[in-house]
């Protein structure tokens, strides 16, 4: 695979302003709000992920954007000019299809060169243009291929290639991984993210897999039933969730119920009995108010039973080296515990009685109004 | 989208062309206008100048009522304002004085005859049957004056400046659609096929249909029930409409036995040559018409070989004709649709469940009778109401083969082009369209989905033998009886293009094969033209209709829907006669045309098309549309260089449809021929009416050979697409 050559285009921002989509029911006539009054904006050469469960909007936002779905209100701007009446074909937007979308009855080079070809570019400029960008997704050797003859990785290289070849504003790719199995999705996940770099293409991204949108992102915007949730790093979204169906969502997490005592520097929490400080704490609690405390796995400490807050028992120990996973099975449920350096650290054998604490600098006072996922 | 500078654009362009539209409709009506008061004056000129020295009475007579023109009367001396008038004339038009004389229009003219100047009356004015323009003008021979009164029928003026105002009205609504569409629609192209399709379908579905109702109900210009009550109360009519149910029953149940053992022995057993099985099985389905009924006539009709060959044995009262030929020739036609049917049905039931059953300890004939007919019972029943649809809509085997036996699609043919009586017409094929529609649509919402097959998956391609030996021998010899007469049927029609005359001479002759040729080189090339021109229109509008349907969406789907499959539903007799009747008169007058015969291919089998492009448009992953729409494509062009391509099988196979139906169309056609433009069945059926047989071979030999070819030809295409075909499904 050679290193791609800049794409000269400048990289444009994306900008969508309280966009509401209402979906009737042909059927029933019932109408759905599927988008909810959403806004947001992806800077120039940034790749920002949709993250949320199926059914939460984001694909329909994503579908907005390439102009396949018009918004019932709110505006659509693509590099500050308003798109929002500019039907899809005539959109500086390219996308890559969950099930690539690729046409069947032709081969890998005129798949590539099919965007090329309506924009009538002459012929020897559309050949020595296709085979470079196939040669950027590694797949120069199978031009001629048909794309039933190709594996799953090798189609969506092509998906790639054929919408990166149009040099679009705005790169727009609907859960492209969800078909590949697990090696080949880490694979293209280092692979897009490379391509995007490189370029330097404004990319919005849409995936329920946080493995994923972790992975690839410079910003995450987090959905839920059609709303943003939260817009963040992928570490502030980790870190500082901002509630608990977001921590739940992005990653692993136990969950405290507490009694908020006093809030001044740091938040302090009653929980079971014992008091902690935290540094972080969701906004709109007040002293008085019943929350939770959300831990990480890495932040959970295990200790004698009858220490920390909560009693439970080892079930099983997953050794991955640098760290070992220890499932506790408590009244809360089962709550992974993740410990580090286990060479240095105490691990606890299964079937062992341990108890439950947590660092509470890393932990965070959450409003427990959302039930997590 | 509907910023204010669109908006009024909009606006202000339509008004533009209000303003322009207006202007040129009001100079055409006052140019017309003018013409035809001219005319009247100069008639009035003429009139005057004719006048007698005496005998006004049979100058009166003489040009008054023989010209329809206008109405004449004679007023000898001029009245003075608002009193009554003493006329001689019209009786009509002496009515009219004694009814208006007070008004002061007739003051007026009586006031210019006084100054000898001729003056026409403002207004409309009726007499008896005539409205219209009236005259009044100076007697300027007569010595002591006098006025003469004319009244010129306007009918003619009227109905043109009607179709001017219709005409306006449709070009007024195009442009403010085009305009629509250009304007607001965000697809344009799409926007325009959606309206194609609506007005064509309004105007050659809908429209028709909605005159042959009309006239069903009109009699003498207003509203009536009597054609109704007339054919209602008339017993041959009952009797036509019991002997079409009675036929369709029969027809339909052999069939579907017949279609059935097909079927079973194809997807069930182990016997051999099943190829050749199924390829007689779907043969006589694209069959044109008249060519098992006409070998049916060559053997066993009054003079046929085996009636014959029966009366030389004794047996003198054998007759073909009536309901048993019927039902044994429509079955021989017509069992094909149930095989097709059932077989489909057969080959999705898995295997497994008989396997299960055989493995419960259940005997071959109990799994049979347990398992496998209950499951395919919705699809027996399917084929059932399929055929039953096709028996009544059947026209051409009852034309040759009825004999005293009534059937509605015949009676109703008969109607029209033996009595001369639309309305009777229309009101039969209708009362024909109840049963059939009634069939079809129990077909295709209550049996279709109740099949239990689909919830079985796919087949597993293994076949259990569910014969015995002895049962096998039995249905093997069944089939081969069947495919044995029916080799023998098209066997006969090639031996009657040999045979100098069949029935008296049978020697060895080349001489038909010439003069049939000779005779039928109009009609040959007519029948391939309209079917090479309506192919191409009703494949591509089939597959746009499809992707219209399965992919957009736009107000009034349900409806465009509907009015593009009701063709399929319509007896073709009821389709021929309403396009008579639509399009015989202003403001579309095709009658006579090649076009009215196109549109009609056009129309009925686009159905079949579309239902093919829908099951395939189906199975594509929309995604690979939106790709290339993502990547720039506009609706056209996503159409021409994906759409079309990856649908190709069904395509080809609507192409072929329509050629293959337009070259053995009879029932809808045989309406809209016309001397002009001549159909190749139609000529089959007169060459056999009057019993030139070998000519009518002839021509079935001729017109079997292309559609045969053409079909092998289609299958031949549509294979080479099957990778393709299996790479769609697979979702790449």
């Amino acid at each position: 695979m050679s290193t791609p050559n800049k794409v000269s285009k400048v990289s444009k921002s994306v900008r969508l302003e309280n966009i509401v989509k209402i979906f009737q029911d042909p059927q029933s006539g019932q109408k759905v709000t599927a988008v909810d009054n959403v806004s947001f904006e992806l800077l120039p050469g940034e790749l920002v992920t949709l993250l949320g469960p199926s059914g939460c909007g984001k694909t329909t936002v994503l579908r907005m954007l390439s102009g396949f779905e018009q918004p019932s209100s709110g505006r659509i701007l693509i590099g500050g000019t308003d798109v929002t009446q500019v039907p899809a074909n005539k959109r500086d937007t390219a996308m890559v299809f969950q099930s690539y979308g690729l046409f069947p009855h032709m081969n890998v080079f005129d798949n590539v060169a099919y965007g090329l070809k309506l924009r009538k570019l002459p012929h020897a400029e559309v050949e020595e243009k296709v085979l470079r960008f196939l040669d950027m997704v590694g797949l120069k050797d199978l031009a001629k291929r048909p794309p039933s003859r190709l594996s799953g990785g090798q189609q969506q290289r092509v998906a790639l290639a054929r919408s990166l070849i149009v040099e679009p504003s705005v790169l727009l790719l609907d859960e492209p991984l969800s078909n590949l199995d697990a090696l080949l999705r880490e694979q293209m996940r280092v692979e897009i993210r490379r391509l995007q770099k490189s370029l330097g293409i404004t990319a919005m991204y849409v995936t329920h897999d946080r493995v994923e949108a972790m992975s690839l992102s410079d910003r995450i915007i987090v959905m839920q039933s059609g709303r943003i949730i939260q817009i963040g790093t992928p570490s502030e979204i980790y870190r500082n969730p901002v509630n608990p169906f977001v921590a739940g969502f992005v990653g692993k997490a136990a969950f405290f119920s507490c009694t908020v005592r006093a809030i001044g520097e740091r938040c302090a929490v009653e929980v079971k009995g014992q008091t902690f400080e935290l540094p972080r704490w969701a906004s709109g609690l007040a002293p008085g108010a019943s929350a939770v405390v959300m831990a990480r796995p890495e932040s959970l400490l295990l200790g004698k039973p009858g220490t920390g807050i909560e009693d439970g028992t080892v079930t099983t120990n997953v050794y991955l080296g640098s760290s070992v996973e220890s499932w506790v099975s408590t009244e809360l449920g089962d709550i992974l515990v993740q410990i580090d350096n286990p060479d240095v650290k105490k691990v606890w054998a299964e079937g062992e009685r341990v108890s439950l604490t947590f660092d509470p600098d890393l932990a965070k006072v959450l409003s427990p109004e959302d039930e997590p996922a | 989208m509907f910023t204010r500078k669109r908006v009024t654009g909009f606006i202000l362009s339509l008004v533009f062309v209000l303003l322009l539209g207006y202007w040129v409709f009001s100079n055409i009506r006052g140019a017309f206008l003018s013409l035809a008061e001219d005319r009247q004056l100069q008639t009035v000129a003429a009139v005057t100048t004719s006048f007698p020295e005496d005998d006004v009475e049979a100058w009166l007579t003489r040009t008054g009522p023989q010209r329809s023109a206008y109405l004449i009367a004679f007023v000898p001396s001029l009245p003075a304002p608002g009193e009554p008038i003493r006329a001689t004339g019209d009786e009509a038009l002496l009515a009219l004085c004694d009814r208006s004389y007070a008004e002061s229009e007739f003051a007026r003219g009586f006031d210019n005859v006084a100054y000898e100047e001729v003056y026409r009356a403002k207004g409309e004015w009726t007499a008896g049957k005539v409205s219209g323009s009236l005259v009044f003008a100076p007697v300027l021979t007569s010595g002591e004056g006098g006025a003469l009164l004319l009244l010129f029928d306007q009918a003619g003026e009227r109905s043109f400046l009607q179709l001017l105002h219709v005409l306006s009205a449709v070009a007024l609504l195009l442009f403010t659609l085009v305009l629509w569409q250009i304007l607001f629609s965000r697809d344009p192209i799409t926007g325009f096929a959606i309206v194609g399709l609506f007005l064509m379908t309004l105007t050659f579905v809908a429209y028709p249909l909605f005159e042959a109702l009309r006239l069903s109900f009109v009699q003498e210009g207003r509203f009536s029930l009597e054609i109704w009550r007339s054919i209602l109360s008339s017993r041959n009519y009952r009797e036509a409409l019991f002997g079409s149910l009675t036929l369709g029953f029969w027809t339909a149940t052999t069939s579907t036995a017949v279609g059935f053992l097909f079927a079973f022995v194809c997807s069930r057993t182990n016997v051999r040559f099943k190829t050749f099985i199924a390829t007689m099985g779907t043969l006589p389905v694209i069959s044109p018409p008249f060519s098992l009924t006409l070998s049916v006539i060559l053997l066993f009709g009054n003079n046929g070989l085996i009636t014959r060959f029966l009366s030389s044995l004794g047996v003198s009262d054998f007759s073909i004709y009536g309901l048993p030929g019927l039902v044994a020739v429509q079955t021989m036609g017509m069992f094909p649709i149930a095989f097709l049917t059932l077989s489909g049905v057969l080959e999705a039931i898995d295997s497994t469940f008989e396997e299960a059953a055989l493995n419960l300890s259940a005997s071959r004939w109990e799994t049979f009778s347990s398992v496998t007919l209950p499951l395919a019972l919705p699809g027996i029943l399917s084929a059932w109401l399929l055929v039953f649809t096709n028996s009544l809509a059947d026209f051409a085997n009852p034309l040759i083969l009825s004999g005293n036996f009534r059937v509605l699609s015949l009676e109703s043919y008969l109607e029209v082009t033996g009595m001369n009586r639309l309305g009777h017409g229309a009101a039969l094929s209708i009362l024909l369209l109840l049963p059939t529609l009634t069939a079809f649509l129990v077909q295709r919402f209550w049996v279709s989905r109740r099949s239990f097959v689909t919830v079985t998956g796919k087949p597993s391609g293994r076949i259990t033998e569910l014969t015995t030996p002895a049962a096998r021998r039995v249905l093997t010899t069944l089939i081969a009886a069947i495919i044995l007469l029916l080799l023998m049927l098209y066997g006969t029609i090639i031996a009657g293009c040999f045979v100098k005359n069949w029935g008296i001479d049978y020697s060895f002759s080349l001489e038909n094969i010439g003069e049939a040729l000779s005779r039928a080189r109009d009609a040959l090339v007519d029948t391939v033209t309209l079917a090479g021109i309506a192919t191409p229109i009703a494949g591509f509008l089939a597959m746009i209709a499809a992707l219209l349907i399965v992919r957009k969406k736009f107000a009034g789907k349900r409806l465009l829907e509907a009015l593009l499959m009701t063709p399929f539903a319509l007896p073709g007799t009821l389709v021929g006669i309403s396009f008579i009747l639509a399009f015989n008169r202003p403001p579309l007058i095709l009658v006579g045309t090649a076009a009215i015969i196109v549109i009609n291919y056009v129309v009925r089998e686009l159905p079949v098309g579309i239902e093919g492009g829908i099951a395939s448009l189906r199975q594509i992953d929309p995604a690979i549309e939106e790709a290339a729409t993502d990547l720039g494509a506009d609706s056209a062009t996503v159409f021409r260089t994906i759409v079309l391509p990856l649908i190709r099988p069904a395509f080809i196979s609507s192409l072929s449809y329509t050629f293959v139906r337009s070259m053995t169309a009879v029932s809808a056609v045989i309406f809209l021929i016309s001397a002009r433009w001549y159909h190749l069945t139609v000529l089959i059926y007169n060459f056999s009416e009057n019993l030139r047989f070998g000519l009518a071979s002839v021509l079935s030999t001729v017109l079997i050979f292309i559609v045969f070819g053409v079909f092998g030809l289609m299958r031949l295409m549509v294979r080479r697409n099957e990778n393709l075909a299996k790479s769609i499904t697979h979702g790449a």
